[in-house]
């Protein structure tokens, strides 16, 4: 599904990414841990492919597809979702709007016919459903007055009308109570499939008490340090970061 | 008698800095006479078809100033048109140079069309102006006490037409006036308008206005709060392409007890076009208790795009509440990345949020028939930002 080699990235005069390497095969949901600053988000925005995250060396396959040279449309048409740390408001954009475009945006990349109005809308429903979200929300600007909770219910809405190959999830976690968190990986959990895969960024085993991951890395220093089984997780929860960063220094 | 041409202004003049006057001295003023059958037919052509969903109770249409019966629709009680013979011209030049162009409509109209409606009655109505050479369409709105009115006025004309229109409001005591206005004649037209209302106690004076056609129009609005408790809502988008020219000169007079006004502009300039907005809000030793909040925005989508606003407060009273601010700026970077990790292509997103730069202006609209119909006519400017209405 996704490789990475070697990758290289900066932002501004800033070097952040420092030679990149993850293999995620399809079917598999991978974790990627680490201090703050270490370059998780920088990751996720490049392979999203954001402007002004210049990459610098390296490649990135996508389902065997040069992502680094695909637009950021392209890389989402093509299959590719990125759950975002901060959603942004968009005021006067329609929620359901923006979803039933994404919709056929995709759609139209695979050679299918646009979504009609009804079947679009019973699709919604029932994922709204499953995420525990008020319909109001659909008349709604994008992210416009949520709560940071719901927000990351909405990006995970959002990623199952989708249905991507690959979704990366940026600190999906963060600012959510336990119940929401439950419902954000019950969604999530929903996506699991053979012929997909999941990255999930996050600061904290309690997400993956949730979602299973395959593989843990540690990112840090803009390199994966190490990488792992779910136990790792559980490992860097008990001892912290700085046993694997004095590691790396020594 | 017309009355006498007056001396038009310059952008030497106070308020006209960014007036689309170039070669205004060189421009044909003279109107036809009266109304052809091909200019019926060009008239038919432009309007084509409404569609029923956004038709309005009544429908008056003004070819270059002249009635046109036939392309009217429905009955409006209490309209009429007067020819210029019957009116009463003032005959005296205006003094002040915002409202020279008012006074070369007075010299050049050929008549006035009159709404009027009674003492507690409503009447909702819609009035086309078509410019196909050169009009001076006159419309005087009066409503009486608590009268309510709800008027769709759309502007349309072809690319080499010029209209010069003059608008005079009157609003009675508690009287209501949802004015929605849509200026968009074809790319290359000039439009000219002067707006003049004078709003009465505890009367509610709403204006939505959207200009996106012509390469040129000139908006100048003086509108007196007259009344204790008069109560006025402005809000307006511009939409420059090309090399459009849009300017507004909108001076609001707060002159009687606890008025209010509520001022909103959004001004998008894309290519090389210019928008420039000025909103002169007075405050007078009469108006204790007003209210007066201004926000103007601008979002520059053109390297050689040019965005002026400014706001302006004059107040001669300590007992007031006035708020004004002005931003200009491009598409958000963040919002824009957004819309694009879900897939949207560029020109896509691009339309999106310039659409939701001036929603807000729309959804002041009452009528949902309504918002359907300003959203149809801005559908070819924001392609794929259309479809962006509820589907709920």
């Amino acid at each position: 599904m996704l490789e990475i080699k070697d990758l290289h990235a900066r932002v501004g005069d800033r070097k952040v990414l420092d030679g990149i390497n993850l293999h995620v095969p399809n079917g598999e949901v991978h974790a990627i841990m680490g201090p703050n600053g270490s370059g998780k988000s920088t990751l996720a925005y490049v392979l999203a492919g954001r402007p002004g995250y210049e990459v610098t060396g390296g490649s990135v396959l996508f389902r065997g597809q040069d992502l680094l040279t695909m637009a950021p449309e392209e890389r989402a048409q093509a299959g590719l979702f990125l759950g975002f740390q901060y959603p942004v408001e968009i005021p006067g954009v329609n929620n359901v709007y923006l979803l039933k475009a994404a919709l056929n945006a995709a759609r139209k990349h695979r050679g299918l016919p646009e979504v009609d109005a009804f079947e679009f809308l019973q699709l919604v429903r029932g994922k709204m459903k499953l995420m525990q979200m008020d319909e109001a929300f659909l008349s709604r600007g994008v992210n416009e007055g949520f709560s940071g909770g719901e927000k990351k219910r909405n990006e995970i809405l959002q990623m199952l009308v989708l249905e991507p190959s690959l979704a990366l999830l940026d600190e999906t976690d963060s600012g959510l109570d336990i119940d929401a968190l439950k419902v954000v990986a019950q969604g999530v959990n929903t996506l699991r499939a053979p012929d997909r895969a999941i990255v999930l960024v996050t600061h904290y085993q309690r997400l993956l008490d949730h979602i299973r991951p395959d593989r843990v890395h540690v990112l840090a220093r803009g390199r994966i340090l190490r990488s792992g089984g779910p136990e790792l997780a559980l490992e860097l929860e008990a001892r912290g970061y700085d046993w694997l960063l004095a590691g790396e220094t020594a | 008698m017309a009355a006498p041409a007056p001396v038009l202004p310059t952008t030497r003049d106070e308020n006209w800095k960014h007036a689309p006057l170039r070669g205004i001295e060189r421009l044909r003023w003279a109107p036809p006479t009266a109304l052809t059958q091909e200019a019926e037919l060009a008239a038919t052509a432009l309007l084509g078809d409404d569609s029923p969903q956004g038709a309005i109770g009544a429908r008056i249409v003004l070819v270059d100033g002249l009635p046109c019966p036939e392309l009217a629709r429905g009955n409006a009680a209490g309209v009429a048109y007067r020819a210029a013979d019957s009116l009463k011209q003032p005959g005296e030049p205006t003094a002040s140079i915002d409202l020279a162009f008012a006074g070369l409509n007075r010299h050049h109209r050929q008549g006035e069309l009159l709404i009027r409606v009674p003492d507690g009655e409503t009447l909702e109505l819609e009035v086309v102006c078509v410019a196909l050479a050169c009009g001076h369409p006159a419309l005087r709105i009066d409503l009486g006490t608590r009268a309510s009115l709800r008027l769709l006025e759309r502007h349309l004309g072809v690319a080499s037409s010029l209209a010069n229109l003059s608008l005079s409001v009157g609003l009675g005591h508690g009287a209501r006036l949802e004015h929605a206005r849509l200026l968009q004649p074809a790319d290359g037209a000039r439009h000219f308008e002067t707006l003049q209302a004078a709003v009465g106690a505890d009367a509610n004076y709403r204006v939505i206005q959207v200009t996106s056609g012509a390469a040129a129009t000139r908006s100048t609005a003086l509108v007196s709060l007259e009344g204790a408790g008069a109560d006025l809502g402005w809000h307006t988008a511009a939409l420059g392409t090309g090399t459009q020219t849009h300017d507004a000169y909108v001076r609001v007079t707060h002159d009687a007890p606890a008025v209010r006004t509520e001022q909103g502009f959004r001004g998008i300039a894309a290519d090389r076009s210019r928008i420039a907005f000025n909103g002169h809000m007075q405050v007078t030793a009469r108006a204790p208790g007003a209210h007066s909040a201004q926000t103007l925005r601008g979002l520059t989508a053109g390297a050689a795009a040019e965005i002026d606003l400014r706001p302006q407060l004059e107040i001669d009273i300590d007992d007031v509440r006035a708020s004004h601010g002005a931003t200009i700026g491009k598409l958000d970077a963040d919002m824009l990345f957004y819309l694009l990790s879900r897939g949207l292509d560029q020109a896509t997103a691009d339309s999106l949020l310039k659409w939701a730069f001036i929603a807000d202006v729309i959804a002041r609209l009452s009528d949902p028939a309504w918002r359907s119909r300003f959203e149809d006519a801005l559908a070819p400017l924001l392609p794929g930002a259309h479809a962006a209405r509820s589907l709920t």
